[in-house]
This record gives C-alpha cells, structure tokens and sequence, in this order.
C-alpha cells in the first residue's frame, strides 16, 4: 500500500521536475491537488501544514516533496521523493545547459526566456490560489496574507522576520482562544 | 621550445579543454566543492542564494570568471527545477564534470533536506497541541503572501505587454481556476508563448 503511494508520488514528482520553471513555486498548484483531491495521500489540513513547514524551512521550496514523502514511508520516502523532483530538472541542466549556453542569445534563445516568463507568473498565481483554497482561509487569514504580501513588497525585510511576527500573533490568539 | 608537431598537439588539447571546461577548472577538487556547497546549503536560510553562491565561487574560491557566473546563474534561472539546485549542478558540472554535479548538489541539498526533516519531526511531537496547527495556519498565510509577491516581481518583466499578460492570464485560469493537469498545460502553451515573444522581439528591433 505504501509502496504504490511512493509510486504514485514519485510519477507525480517525475513530470513536474521537468516544467518547475522557477522552483518549486510553479508547481504547488499541481502538487496540492494531486496530493490531496486526486490520489489522497494527504488531508488538506495535512497539506496546509507541510506547506507552511517547508515555506519556513531553508533552502528550495520544492523540499515540500520530502515532507509528503516522510509522511508515506519515512526517511527513504522523503529521500526518494527528493530524488524525483531534482534529478529530471538536474538532468536537464546537465545535457541542455552548455548547449543553451551558446544559443541563449540567439534571437530564438532570448524569445524562450521571455516567453517562459509568463507561464512561470501564471503557475506561481494559480499556486497561490490553490494553497489558498485548500486551506480554506477565514477572513483574518486572508487579512494577514495581504499585509504579510503588501510588507514583503514595500519594505526589505526578509521573510523570516515576518514568519517569526505572524507565527508568534497566531500562537498567541491561539492560546488564548481567539482563533 | 617544443617541436611544432607536439605544440599543434597541445593548442588542440587546449582548445578543446576551453570548449567544454572554463579554464579554472583544476582549482576544484571534489572535497573542496563539497565543502563550499555543504556551506552554502547550510546558509540558505531567507533565499538569496546566487549572491551567496557568488560569493564563494567568484569571489573567495575564484574557481570561476564574473561573466561565466553570470551565463551559469542565467541558465539556472530559466531551465526548469530549483535555481540554487540548478546553479550546484551547473558549477558542479562546469569543475569537474558529472561528479562534482552530483557533489555539489548533494551537499546544496543536504543541509535543507536535514532542517526540514527536522522540523517536521517537531511537528509530528506538537502535532497534538491546536495552537500547532494555529501557527502553521499563520506561517501558511506568509508563505502564500511571499508566493503571490514573487509572481508580481516576476509579473514585472512582462513589462505590461498584451499578449504575454493574457497568456500569464490564461494559465493562471487553466491551471489555478479550472484545475486542468499543469504538464500539459505548460507544455502547450510553451509554443504560442514563444513565438509571441519572438515575434514582438522582432517587432521591436524593426520598430
């Protein structure tokens, strides 16, 4: 059972290594739904919390993927789910990136750049949206997103200051039964 | 003076050496990269990774010019796949070939691989407790916040154009709103998108 669940995400892994122009980002609205509505390997509250988990986790976003696969099978389920969302995107790199090198500015190399950007902003939104509609957000949830959004934009603040605020507000409302 | 036949040799070793390998390339031993990139996996917390990167490749270790740099961060960003896993596999692969890609990107990986790990051991023991969840809920909110100001710094380089607009539009709704596959999806509009591109590169140049 738990072998064809490690199956199942590592196919899923496999194809959006390949398309994850921009990190793993673009491909959470994939991973969400077939994680949670498709192939049920998780709950969308367990979703919501390996999400918010590996946003404040170092290192690439993708990393959500060893946290789906510990969740199925332990250590090696998160090992070999890394695996399967680095090593097509690394593979690519090793057999395009000197030929791309050399044919990026081409007038056709520069016209993939551009043209891959939009696809990337539209992914990124629709993850977004997807983690936001999986978690189902209140009202309040929803306000803090726009502030922590409108001061990560507005000021040069890195992100952990603004986890470690909104994390220490929610378990304060929290404790004391606010939310 | 070497005889003319063993020097010709030798230009044509060199040359194909600098086709394929930048010349700094014996400076790196595979010890030497993993420790670099072990360090800087270890300081990728709050992102910010190409400067770091610069740092140690360029600046400290000198294993690599500015330009070449440069040309590697780029093909990072735009070749599917996490940039500073794309940027370990490219460094790793220009020094010293296919074992130092998978050096340096073990040890890019290693470090946050163990942290999040880790973290989520903590969060298997406090998983009972509601404020847990509460938490996670705020730290959720940040992560989609940082989310959607990525896609508006990114949105930035579409420079306000119709057409690449629409299709970052289209894909939004396909993929976020209609919740068709996101394979297909990408790999369908890959060709309308470019060719939009280059046709209003084109325009512009003749404009």
């Amino acid at each position: 059972m738990d072998d064809d669940k490690l199956l199942g995400l590592v196919l899923l892994c496999v194809p959006l290594s390949l398309v994850s122009f921009g990190g793993g980002q673009t491909i959470v609205a994939s991973l969400q739904h077939q994680t949670v509505d498709v192939q049920h390997l998780l709950t969308s509250r367990q979703f919501t919390d390996l999400y918010a988990i590996s946003r404040a986790s170092p290192g690439p976003s993708t990393l959500i993927v060893a946290l789906i696969g510990w969740g199925i099978s332990g250590f090696w389920g998160a090992v070999i789910a890394t695996l399967a969302i680095f090593i097509p995107s690394s593979a690519l790199i090793c057999i395009f990136g000197s030929w791309w090198q050399q044919h990026r500015l081409s007038p056709w190399g520069r016209a993939v750049e551009r043209g891959l950007t939009p696809i990337a902003v539209g992914l990124i939104v629709a993850g977004g949206l997807a983690v936001s509609q999986s978690a189902g957000l209140s009202l309040f949830e929803i306000a803090t997103t726009l502030a922590a959004a409108a001061f990560l934009t507005l000021t040069r603040v890195g992100p952990y200051p603004v986890l470690g605020t909104v994390g220490a507000l929610y378990f304060c409302l929290s404790a004391a039964g606010k939310i | 003076m070497l005889p003319l036949a063993l020097r010709r040799e030798e230009d044509f070793l060199e040359q194909r050496v600098d086709a394929s390998n930048p010349p700094e390339e014996p400076h790196a031993s595979l010890g030497s990269l993993l420790v670099s990139f072990l360090k800087l996996g270890a300081s990728s917390f709050g992102g910010g990774m190409a400067a770091w990167t610069y740092r140690e490749i360029v600046e400290r270790r000198g294993w690599m010019t500015d330009e070449n740099f440069l040309q590697t961060q780029t093909i990072a960003q735009i070749l599917p796949g996490a940039n500073p896993v794309n940027l370990a596999v490219y460094i790793g692969l220009k020094l010293r070939g296919l074992p130092g890609a998978i050096i340096a990107t073990f040890a890019m990986v290693a470090p946050a691989f163990t942290v999040i790990i880790l973290l989520s051991t903590v969060y298997r023991q406090l998983s009972a407790y509601p404020e847990t969840h509460s938490v996670l809920r705020g730290l959720a909110c940040v992560g989609i916040a940082s989310t959607l100001t990525m896609g508006m710094k990114t949105a930035r380089r579409l420079h306000g154009q119709t057409l690449p607009i629409l299709i970052a539009l289209s894909v939004f709704i396909m993929v976020g709103v209609l919740r068709w596959p996101l394979v297909p999806v990408v790999f369908a509009s890959i060709p309308p998108s470019v060719l939009i591109s280059y046709l209003l590169g084109r325009d512009k140049k003749h404009g």
